[in-house]
């Protein structure tokens, strides 16, 4: 029993062809993922951080604890 | 910003659906939008005569065996005959050899292609000598 001719050309293009548009889809599909659950929530937890932030209250709450050598605790 | 992603992915879909029609002739065709493309007959006896050249030099088998392998396909049984033959008339049995762990190598996922080879080629490998690495052991590492 002798082999048929098996298909011998053009086979890594075939491969490609199938395979390419799924690798760039799923690339997409992975940085689109990303986007929004990781880099969204972490601008969003910036903003609301900074929605409410005192800088003058912070300044005094870090030299009242003494950590400055420009201006020292109001006590002193 | 999300319309600048559209504008570029649009243009990389076109750019790479045009590339697609060049894939689809898998040899050496240049992309013109010109030119004739060549057929598998043409481009198989083309590489049948390269091979025949009753005086052809170690270079320009190697050198011939090195830009078959390159292309998107296995050679024919025929074009494998013409480069044997050439080994022969080279006293070369160790490229004979190498073309056939080559060819096999070629064929990748694909099983089916080098018992296939083989076998259209046993005439040929038993009028030339030529032993299989199956038979010399030399397809195990």
């Amino acid at each position: 029993m002798s082999l048929p001719k098996p298909v011998m050309r053009g086979l890594l293009g075939k491969r490609l062809r199938f395979h390419l548009p799924i690798a760039f889809t799923l690339s997409l599909a992975a940085a689109i993922a990303f986007k929004y659950t990781v880099t969204e929530p972490r601008k969003q937890a910036y903003a609301d951080f900074y929605k409410q932030y005192d800088a003058t209250k912070e300044f005094n709450a870090m030299r009242e604890a003494g950590i400055f050598e420009s201006v020292r605790p109001s006590g002193e | 910003m999300f319309r600048a992603v559209f504008r570029l992915s649009a243009t990389g879909a076109r750019s790479l659906a045009r590339s697609q029609q060049c894939r689809l002739a898998p040899v050496a065709t240049r992309c013109y939008s010109h030119g004739k493309v060549e057929s598998d007959e043409e481009f198989d006896a083309r590489w049948v005569t390269y091979f025949s050249k009753p005086d052809i030099d170690a270079w320009e088998l190697k050198k011939g065996m090195n830009t078959l392998i390159g292309y998107d396909l296995v050679p024919e049984a025929k074009i494998l005959d013409s480069a044997l033959r050439a080994c022969r008339r080279l006293n070369d049995m160790a490229s004979a050899i190498r073309i056939l762990e080559a060819i096999k190598d070629k064929a990748g996922p694909h099983k089916d292609i080098y018992p296939y080879l083989i076998q259209e080629l046993k005439p040929t490998l038993t009028e030339l000598g030529i032993s299989t690495p199956e038979e010399l052991g030399m397809d195990r590492l």
